[in-house]
Parts: structure tokens; C-alpha cells; sequence
């Protein structure tokens, strides 16, 4: 019996986790856009004792300078969703394109590009990051768009090769058939018979990349390659305050449980929007 | 004793089945009772999605994860094994009632020896006795189902057999414990005829031999007239009328039955008009009353409100249907006689399409480092031409390079040797290095609609692109012309909204049709088009694509291994062997006497509506010869009429009957004559 698939017709109910982890994720944007109207301090200027536990006035308590840490986790916002979201759609949209494409194309350009993806991607991250900064040298150290760059070419060939698994999987399909022998070229093939049937891999791919960038970006800050103080950015924050961990664990677990939060909103988010959009070409009998 | 006196061995009483859907519950199954009686042999028949299957495996106490038993009872030997534990089930399933499944290719686990997986099913029941006395039974089972009974076959993994062989084995697994019912979920459906034939024959003996009992599910009412007692016949759920096989067919009471073997097409008897049923099956839109109410030309108000039971025509007659009485029209069974509504091709000075002696192989892995790389033929020397406005059909076997033409035709494979020309044009070679206009000229449909159509686009895009990519056209015009294709293939312009997932099977083929149309294209490839549809969609396809041939000049080059359906659409036909022509003639001509002897092997295994048709049966496998070991002609090894070592070594002449219809065999037409007659019952068209 081939029955129809009605189940996979996509509901008129948003799934909870989209709703959720959605509105986290607007909660974000908005504290990123409005941060300077009602910030109570200055992220940058002293303006208690350093290391002061949660109170009223300090609600994630000061820091190794005085500075507030709530202000400087919200300002923070800014420039970590800026930089983990750019880059990450940068990466997905250009890992989504190479890898469909050689997966289409496949033979000896496909494996030639691969065997290169495979061997950037054996190289530990960090390690990576810090080659790529290192070779970049001294003149770009802290500026975004080498971080930006450094997240691109981290993340691009561990998409490409998902997107790749894709292709594969189509490549027999008649539809590609259909348009190959209408003489649709390869980039038109990727864009309108590929990609659609990659979105929902590729939502995924990208909430959780998009979630691992903040913290890619916190552990150069952490090992001070990345952004430059005075510059409010989480992982720069995590890191200054360190010392403090034992003491006056707030101003650490603070802005830690808010990267956590933006890691689980992201997440939820892209799997609920993959699982709204339904339709793959994978289907389940 | 009567047979109704005779205790049932199955008892299904009121079962009904839902399945979970997004609005809840779905009847899938209505309130479906019948019986069978030891050693007797019942057909379930419908259309997909008609609940078959479901009512038949409840037999074996399984239902699907999503499906909830409504109401009911499925009684084996007197107890309802739907209340059975998994416990209890596990004890009948297999051992006192077994199944064989549709799809040899996935039933049979690809990583574990046949022989093993055999014996596994009597080691689970305990029976059967030491392993010794188990590899004897397997070796015993393996010849009963005509597999060598060598420890060598017991040996092999799946992938190693052909689909005839595989389905054996599933057939000896279900045997093993000798079970009193088999269920039989469309055992033949993906096999060849002739591959068929031997599987029918195969079953036939077995039950004769075993005294098992039968519940054969099937779409194809021929098959059901070779092996079964008596027949049911299921709409949307519902068992609208059971009879014995020869009452069913010769007396169908119901209007769905009437409609349903009226849209069978027939080898023998190609002038009749299929009776086409109106519609398609809507879930959505059943009536509180008679289900097939929407669809059938006799339905009165009555009708749409109250339902009506099975209840009894003639002693071993039940029908579900208020006016059995007056809708017994015998003319529409044995069909009305027509015109031929092919449009007559035009007689062109030059072919459109010239195929001309093109040899194709796929590449070839080399076994070993050191072995030559010495491509395998999927086809050889193949030549013919297609006029236009005509349709000339290709058969065969799986496996006889049918596809590969196609592929060849459409530049997807370019080939060794020989050339193809379109319009007097060398077109030979891949897709990519031909003029747009000539692409947009030729057009493919294939085989599964599922596959060629993009599951993540919408109809309008997917019958769009062409026509933006052809035509370069956008927005509003483009919008009008894809409802006026979706017209043109009866679809309603609110399919443009659709993605594939949300239509059925014949909705799907007609919008890749629509698609192709699109390219407004002067040559359509037709592959395999219609096999992965119901019978009564296939009739309506086809009878869409000859409208269509009319209205627009198309030519098609029609691939099928229905020769029924070749029959009744082609002008031209061409009988492809293991990539070899082996009679091209026009199709009455090459569909009667004189045949060549595969033609004629594959005519006589086709099963038709006729209790007694004979089927005539060749024991050999097409798989079991290599191409290592080919003969001059490649019909040698399994011909019934070999003439000896002239047929190995000297390759056999075109012979020329009259214009047009040529035979390639070494045997005089004379002799052919004899010795091919019209196959079993079957009056010469001439």
C-alpha cells in the first residue's frame, strides 16, 4: 500500500520548541538594539569595588575593574550575536552552496575538494583559529573581521560536508535527471532542486553552529586572541573575571548561563523552523 | 458435506481499522468480513490504498504502528488473534500462518546467507529437529521451490540472486514450518511476466502439494483469475463484493468490479473500450452512504445516504450494492467493441527520431587490477526510427536495455557506436553538447513519479521552470500557462499550490506529463510510465496521453513491459532481448502469428480475466546465463525452439515478412507459423 503522507504536511501550530526558543531569541535582539537606552552604567567606566557579590544596584555584581557586569553582558549582545550570526550565515550559505555542488558534480573534483575539507577538519578548532590569526598577523589581532573570517573558514567544510551527504543521497533522483537534460546549469540545479531539499539539514546545521561560535569566539577572547578589551564580549568577560570563580561565582556563571541561554534558544529555534517546514526528500514510509 | 459445511479456517468478522491522522482517526479498514476455509485460495483486489493489505495482515495479528483496531475479530481456528499476546502471536506467525511479502528485494535481510535465513524461521518454532536434519529440510525446501537444492545456493547472499529467485526464497521461508495459510501481499507485482508466470505456476503446485490455504492480496485481476477460488473486492475500506473467481468475472455484480475489470487492458483482446471509472478515489469527500456513490453512474439518492451491507445475490454471491439487480450489465464485462481511436501517424519522408545500430554500456568496474576493461553491453546494435506523430513501443524484460535507450535518445548516455539522428540531425552524444531547441524538443517521462518530481516544489514550479527556462516566461503569463498545462493533463489549477507528497500516484504522473508538455516537445520518452499506477489510472493516463498525441503531435517512444498496454497504444512495437531487437513489426502484426519465440513466450505468459487460460511456462531464469557465455543470438540458451549449435554460433537473420515486420530468428516464417500459435484461447486479431 502507498499510502499518502499526510502526517508530514506541515500543522498550522507553530511547534513549541520554534515558539520558545523564538521568542528567547527576539528577547536577545531587542536587548541588543535597545541596550543604550536603558543600561544603567557605562559598560567601560568603574563604578564600584571590583568583585562584589549580586545586589540590587549590580544584579550580576562587579567585575575585576568595578565595571557593572550586567551592562557589560547586554552590551555584549551586540557585538556576540553580530559576530556568531554573520559569520555563521556566511559559513552555512557557502558551505550549503560547495557542498551541494560537489556532491552534484561529483568525480575527482568532488573528491579533490573533500579530501582538503577532511584535512582542515582533523585539525582541532582552536588550533585552527589560532593558525589562521597567526598567519593573519599582528595588524588584524582583535579586529571582527578576521573573526568573522576565522568562524568562516572554521565552519565551512564541516557544512560543505553535510550539505555534500546530501547531494548524494538526490544525485540518482529523476528530478535531477529532468534538469540536467533540460540543460540547467550546475549552479541553477544547486539553487532551485538542491537547496530546498538541504533546508532542513541546513537549519539544523546552522542553530548549531551559530551556538558553538559564541564560544569559539569567548575562547580566543579567553586565550586573548580574540576581541580586545575594554570591548564588553562574553567570552572576554568569562575570561577577565576568572579569578573570581571561587569568590563571587556570579559574575562568572552570569554571563555563562546567558551564552547558554542564546546556545538552547538558537537551538530550539532552528529545529522547531526545520520541523514547521516539514517536507525533505528523505521520507518516511 | 458441502464446502460451506467445512469448519473456516479464518473468520474475519466486522473488522474495521483506523489510522492516526492529523484530524484523529481515519477508517482505513470498514467493517470487512469473510471467511476462508482450509486449502482455499481467497483474493483480495482494490486499488492502493483500498485497506488490502491492512485487512490482510491482520491475519497475522499485526497492525501498523499508527493504525488502532476499531471494532472486530479476526478469528484463526477459532480464536481472535488480535487479543492474542505478543507471546502467543509469536507462536502462530510463521509456523500456522506465514507471510510473503511484496518486496523480495528488502525481505530478505541483505547481510545473512538464504540457506541460514531459511532455517532461522524453524529454529524460532523449534522444529525440524538437529541442525543436521535442519540443513536437510532447507536443502528439501530449496527444491521445492525449484532453487538447485546444492549446499552452494543455501550459500549465497541475497544481492548474488535474481528477483525470481529472491521471491522463491521468501517463498521457501514462509514454507518452512509448513504453515496452514499463507498470506500473500502482491508476491509477483515487481517481477517480469515470464518470471511471473513461473512464480504463479510455482504456488499453484504448492498448494495442490501442501493443501495450504491462500489470502492472496493483489492489484492485478489477471493473477487473481490463475490462482484463486474465489475473489473479494475491496473499495476505500470497504469488501463491496466476493464471489467465486469464475462468477466474479463472468457475472461482476457491483458497478466498481464492473468498472475495474472493464478497465483492465487485454493482450488478446485489444478492441475493447475500457470503461473508464469516473474519478479517483477522495478520502476527504466519502459520502455517508454508499462509498463508490461520487463515482458511479448508477447511483440514486438512496444511494449517497444509507450505506448498504454485503448482502447475498446468489448462494455464494455477496455484493454491497442497493441495485445489484439492475447494474448487471453483461456488455460492460465482456467490453464494447470500438474503434481504433489511435491518431494515424504521419507519413513523413524523414523519421524524426533515427536510431541507427547503437551500441550502449555502463562503466564497467574492473573485478581485478589486472582484468581488461572490457565494457558490458547494455545494448547492441539496436536500429529503428519513430515518424512523427507516432508511437512506437519498446518491450522487454527488466534488464533488455529498454531505459538505456531512452537514455541514449535523451543524451544522458552517450553511446559506443552508432549514431541517432533527429530530423536528418547527428544528435548523438550528451545532453550538455546539443542545441536548447533540440533539447526542449525531446522529452522524458519516467517511470516513478515520486522520484522525478522535486519533493521540496511546489506544481507550479516544478511545470514553471521549463516554461521560464524555454520560453522565458514570468509572473502572470506564466502562472496562465501552467493552469492551462494542468488543464491540458485534467488537473484543477489549485494543484499549482501543491507540493508532490499531497497527490496521489496518477496525480503525480500527470503533472511530470504536464511538465514535459511544457517544453511543447515533438518527441516524448515514455518510460515505463504507467507500472507504478492502479489499473484504473493507468487506463486514464493512457487515455490522457492519446488524447494529448491529437491535440499536440507528439510522437512517443513507449517503454513497457505491458504488453497488453503496448498493445492497445503503440503503432510500431520493437521486442528488445538482452539489449537486442529481436521483431520490430507494426502491433498487430508483431502481436499475432508468426511470432519470434520470445515474443511469443512473453505473450503466453501474460495472465488474463480467464479461469482458463494456461500459462505457458519457461524454466529457465533469464539471470542464470551470463554474458560471458552469449551465443550469436542472445535468445539461444532459453529458446524453446533452439535448432541447435546455428543458433549458438551463426547469428540469425532479419527475416522480412512483409513491410514493416521483420523477425530475427534462424527458423523459416513457415515453421514459425506452426509452431507459434495464437497463445492459449485467444482469437487471431486478422
Amino acid at each position: 500500500m502507498t499510502g499518502r503522507v499526510g502526517s508530514r504536511v506541515p500543522t498550522r501550530r507553530l511547534p513549541t520548541t520554534l515558539r520558545v526558543g523564538g521568542t528567547i531569541l527576539i528577547g536577545f535582539f531587542l536587548v541588543a538594539l535597545t541596550v543604550p537606552l536603558w543600561a544603567p552604567y557605562s559598560p567601560v567606566e568603574t563604578v564600584a569595588l571590583p568583585f562584589k557579590g549580586a545586589s540590587l544596584d549590580h544584579p550580576f555584581g562587579t567585575d575585576v575593574l568595578g565595571r557593572d557586569v550586567f551592562t557589560r553582558v547586554a552590551y555584549g549582545t551586540r557585538i556576540d550575536l553580530l559576530l556568531s550570526l554573520t559569520s555563521t550565515v556566511i559559513a552555512v550559505l557557502l558551505g550549503a552552496v560547495i557542498g551541494l555542488a560537489s556532491g552534484y558534480i561529483g568525480g575527482w573534483f568532488d573528491n579533490v575538494l573533500m579530501r582538503a575539507f577532511e584535512a582542515i577538519v582533523s585539525i582541532p578548532l582552536l588550533i585552527l583559529a589560532l593558525l589562521v590569526i597567526a598567519a593573519a598577523g599582528p595588524q588584524y589581532s582583535g579586529s571582527l573581521l578576521l573573526l568573522t573570517a576565522v568562524v568562516v573558514l572554521v565552519y565551512t567544510p564541516r557544512v560543505a560536508r553535510i550539505s555534500r551527504a546530501v547531494a548524494v543521497d538526490l544525485v540518482t533522483r529523476d528530478f535531477l535527471t529532468v534538469a540536467r537534460s533540460r540543460g540547467e546549469s550546475t549552479w541553477s540545479i544547486t539553487r532551485r532542486e538542491l537547496a530546498p531539499n538541504a533546508s532542513g539539514v541546513l537549519l539544523v546545521e546552522f542553530g548549531v553552529r551559530a551556538g558553538y561560535a559564541p564560544i569559539l569566539i569567548g575562547s580566543l577572547a579567553f586565550l586573548g586572541f580574540g576581541v580586545r578589551a575594554p570591548t564588553p564580549e562574553w567570552g572576554l568577560i568569562i575570561s577577565e573575571n576568572r579569578a573570581a570563580l571561587a569568590t563571587t561565582p556570579v559574575v562568572v556563571l552570569a554571563p555563562a548561563a546567558v551564552l547558554a541561554m542564546l546556545i538552547i534558544s538558537l537551538n530550539l529555534a532552528t529545529d522547531g523552523l526545520a520541523r514547521y517546514l516539514g517536507r525533505t526528500a528523505v521520507r518516511t514510509p | 458435506m458441502s464446502l460451506a459445511e467445512v469448519e473456516a479456517l479464518v473468520e474475519v468478522d466486522g473488522l474495521s481499522v483506523d489510522f492516526a491522522s492529523r484530524e484523529g482517526f481515519a477508517s482505513v479498514v470498514r467493517d470487512v468480513s469473510f471467511s476462508l476455509r482450509p486449502g482455499e485460495s481467497l483474493g483480495l483486489v482494490g486499488e492502493s490504498g483500498c485497506g488490502k493489505t491492512t485487512t490482510a495482515l491482520s491475519l497475522l495479528g499485526y497492525r501498523r504502528p499508527n493504525s488502532r483496531i476499531a471494532a472486530g475479530q479476526v478469528r484463526f481456528r477459532g480464536r481472535d488473534v488480535l487479543t492474542l499476546s505478543a507471546r502467543e502471536l509469536r507462536r502462530i506467525r510463521g509456523r500456522q500462518v506465514a507471510l510473503i511479502p511484496q518486496n523480495p528485494a528488502t525481505a530478505l535481510t541483505p547481510g545473512m546467507r538464504i540457506g541460514n535465513q531459511i532455517e532461522e524461521a524453524m529454529r524460532v518454532h523449534g522444529i525440524g529437529g538437529s541442525r543436521s536434519e535442519r540443513a536437510d529440510r532447507v536443502h528439501r525446501m530449496l527444491e521445492q521451490v525449484l532453487l538447485p537444492p546444492s549446499a552452494r545456493i543455501a550459500r549465497k547472499y541475497p544481492h548474488q540472486l535474481s528477483g525470481g529467485q529472491r521471491q522463491r526464497v521468501t517463498i521457501a521461508m514462509a514454507l518452512a514450518c509448513d504453515p496452514q495459510l499463507l498470506v500473500l501481499d502482491e508476491p509477483t507485482t515487481g517481477l517480469d511476466v515470464t518470471t511471473q508466470a513461473q512464480i504463479l505456476e510455482l504456488l499453484a503446485r504448492l498448494r495442490t502439494e501442501l493443501r495450504m490455504a491462500f489470502l492472496y492480496v493483489t492489484h492485478d485481476l489477471g493473477v487473481v483469475a490463475q490462482i484463486c477460488d474465489r475473489v473479494g473486492v475491496m473499495y476505500a475500506g470497504q469488501l463491496v463484493e466476493e464471489a467465486p473467481t469464475r462468477e466474479l468475472f463472468g457475472n461482476p455484480r457491483h458497478p466498481y468490479t464492473q468498472g475495474l475489470i472493464a478497465a483492465v487492458p487485454s493482450v488478446a483482446a485489444p478492441q475493447r473500450d475500457p470503461v473508464l471509472l469516473r474519478g479517483l478515489l477522495q478520502r476527504e469527500k466519502l459520502p455517508q452512504g454508499c462509498l463508490f456513490a461520487p463515482r458511479c453512474d448508477f447511483a440514486l439518492t438512496e444511494c449517497w445516504i444509507e450505506r448498504q451491507s454485503l448482502t447475498t445475490a446468489s448462494p455464494d454471491h455477496r455484493v454491497a450494492c442497493w441495485r445489484w439487480r439492475e447494474v448487471s450489465v453483461p456488455e460492460v464485462a465482456a467490453g464494447r467493441e470500438r474503434l481504433d481511436r489511435r491518431p494515424a501517424p504521419v507519413v513523413a519522408e524523414m523519421p524524426l527520431i533515427d536510431v541507427r545500430e547503437i551500441e550502449c554500456a555502463y562503466e564497467y568496474i574492473r573485478p581485478t587490477r589486472t582484468a581488461r576493461r572490457q565494457p558490458l553491453l547494455a545494448v547492441r546494435e539496436v536500429s529503428f526510427y519513430l515518424n512523427p506523430r507516432e508511437t512506437f513501443a519498446l518491450v522487454g524484460e527488466s534488464g533488455s536495455g529498454k531505459s538505456t535507450i531512452a537514455r541514449a535518445i535523451d543524451g544522458l548516455l552517450t553511446p559506443l557506436a552508432g549514431r541517432i539522428l533527429c530530423g536528418g540531425r547527428d544528435i548523438t552524444g550528451d545532453v550538455r553538447t546539443r542545441p536548447q531547441q533540440l533539447r526542449r524538443e525531446i522529452q522524458m517521462v519516467f517511470q516513478d513519479p515520486d522520484s522525478s518530481l522535486n519533493p521540496r516544489q511546489r506544481v507550479s514550479q516544478i511545470v514553471g521552470r521549463p516554461l521560464e527556462f524555454y520560453f522565458g516566461l514570468k509572473g502572470e503569463s506564466r502562472r496562465r500557462r501552467v493552469e492551462q498545462l494542468l488543464d491540458d493533463v485534467r488537473l484543477e489549477p489549485l494543484f499549482a499550490g501543491r507540493y508532490p507528497d499531497e497527490l496521489s500516484g496518477g496525480e503525480r504522473q500527470r503533472v511530470a506529463i504536464a511538465r514535459a508538455l511544457a517544453a511543447q516537445p515533438t518527441v516524448m520518452l515514455c518510460d515505463e510510465v504507467l507500472s507504478a499506477l492502479d489499473v484504473s489510472v493507468q487506463a486514464n493516463v493512457l487515455e490522457l496521453l492519446r488524447a494529448l498525441q491529437s491535440e499536440h503531435e507528439i510522437a512517443y517512444l513507449f517503454i513497457s513491459h505491458d504488453l497488453a498496454v503496448v498493445r492497445s497504444v503503440a503503432h510500431r512495437v520493437g521486442v528488445l532481448y538482452r539489449g537486442e531487437l529481436c521483431e520490430v513489426g507494426p502491433v498487430e502484426d508483431v502481436f499475432s502469428s508468426p511470432f519470434h519465440p520470445y515474443t511469443h513466450m512473453l505473450l503466453s505468459a501474460v495472465p488474463e480475466i480467464d479461469i482458463t487460460q494456461v500459462l505457458l511456462v519457461v524454466h529457465t531464469d533469464p539471470a542464470t546465463s551470463t554474458s560471458a557465455s552469449r551465443s550469436a543470438c542472445p535468445f539461444a540458451h532459453r529458446c524453446p525452439l533452439k535448432v541447435g549449435r546455428v543458433c549458438d554460433d551463426v547469428e540469425p537473420p532479419w527475416q522480412v515478412r512483409r513491410e514493416g515486420h521483420a523477425i530475427r530468428c534462424h527458423i523459416p516464417l513457415e515453421e514459425l507459423t506452426e509452431r507459434t500459435p495464437q497463445p492459449s484461447g485467444r482469437q487471431t486479431v486478422e
